[in-house]
């Protein structure tokens, strides 16, 4: 016995707990000392309190199934999720804007003299003359063919 | 009805297996939570939020595994959550278990049997530790089984066994020679 406590001792300074456990287990599994100071199922059973114990679960199911009943009553009771309600409105004003102005737009578009030709082009693009730092300058003008736009590009004489 | 029946049952939204189940598992599930957190208000409670839990989540049970275990992990841990929460069922327990009980005048002179609770001994051991203990004590469970239960390996489980086993010893002894001596 006085080896077993020298070997408890001992153990119980390794600052491992895992190993100490490993190692306490594996001697008491083997010492038949140690084994007679564990409590035996018979002993240990009578601190608890057994299942025939407990007494009747009549009621345990009325109080259960009340408690399922008022859950499920509350899920289907909760209310939507703050500000989903401001969601869902400004999603429909949102559309409603688009559906009033595209249906507009569409009206506008397809009133006559809208079409692209109606915005006619200058008849004759002019430039008098273009001076660069204070002298004429060699100007070029290039217009694509079907285009209303106009390149102008001035570089100073040489 | 067997086991899988009844949660096949309970699966299928039967009225009747459910009950079946309570029925079957109700002083299991209530004497467990009782050697767990030693007092009859939180294991009652325990109790039904085990099935409540049970009945919510049970299409997430392996049927090819032990029912029973099954149900105990998730009192074990329905368990631990209450101990947390409370942090005061040690002396919760050794009050009930020790105070005489006060009758008052007009009273019933003649009170109903107290209700079973686990011996104050248990107080020198962890939850893992009683859990470990009352599996293998009432249910006969193995380290294995225990294991499967506190979500740990096998051998830990043994540890835990181990030094409960030698904790309850000592205080058996110290409990014994402490009425021997007056």
């Amino acid at each position: 016995m006085a080896f077993c406590k020298m070997v408890d001792a001992v153990y119980s300074a390794i600052p491992l707990g895992w190993l100490r456990d490993l190692l306490i287990r594996k001697h008491m599994e083997s010492c038949p000392r140690c084994q007679g100071r564990l409590a035996s199922r018979a002993e240990v059973k009578r601190l608890f309190v057994t299942p025939a114990e407990v007494g009747t679960t009549e009621d345990l199911w009325r109080r259960i199934s009340a408690r399922a009943l008022a859950a499920d009553g509350a899920a289907r009771r909760q209310p939507a999720p703050a500000g989903a309600a401001w969601r869902w409105a400004a999603a429909a004003a949102a559309a409603a804007v688009i559906a009033v102005s595209g249906f507009w737009l569409l009206r506008e578009v397809q009133r006559p003299g809208f079409e692209t030709a109606a915005v006619r082009p200058a008849d004759r693009f002019e430039i008098a003359y273009v001076n660069v730092g204070g002298a004429p300058a060699q100007t070029f003008v290039y217009q694509p063919q079907g285009s209303d736009t106009v390149f102008v590009w001035a570089a100073r004489n040489p | 009805m067997e086991e899988l029946e009844i949660v096949q049952g309970c699966l299928r939204g039967s009225q009747s297996s459910c009950r079946e189940m309570v029925e079957a598992y109700g002083n299991l599930v209530m004497s467990m939570a009782l050697n767990v957190v030693g007092n009859r208000q939180d294991a009652e409670d325990i109790c039904q939020e085990t099935f409540l839990q049970v009945f919510l989540h049970l299409d997430r049970f392996d049927q090819a595994r032990s029912f029973k275990t099954w149900l105990l992990t998730i009192v074990y841990r329905r368990s631990l959550d209450m101990i947390k929460k409370k942090r005061r069922f040690a002396q919760f327990s050794a009050r009930a278990r020790f105070e005489p009980a006060v009758v008052e005048r007009g009273g019933d002179p003649h009170p109903a049997a107290p209700d079973p609770l686990p011996s104050a001994l248990l107080k020198v051991l962890s939850p893992r530790e009683r859990t470990a203990l009352c599996l293998w004590a009432n249910e006969g469970y193995t380290a294995k089984d225990i294991s499967e239960v506190l979500a740990c390996s096998a051998s830990t489980a043994r540890v835990y066994l181990f030094n409960a086993r030698r904790k309850i010893k000592s205080s058996l002894e110290n409990d014994h020679g402490l009425l021997q001596n007056g």
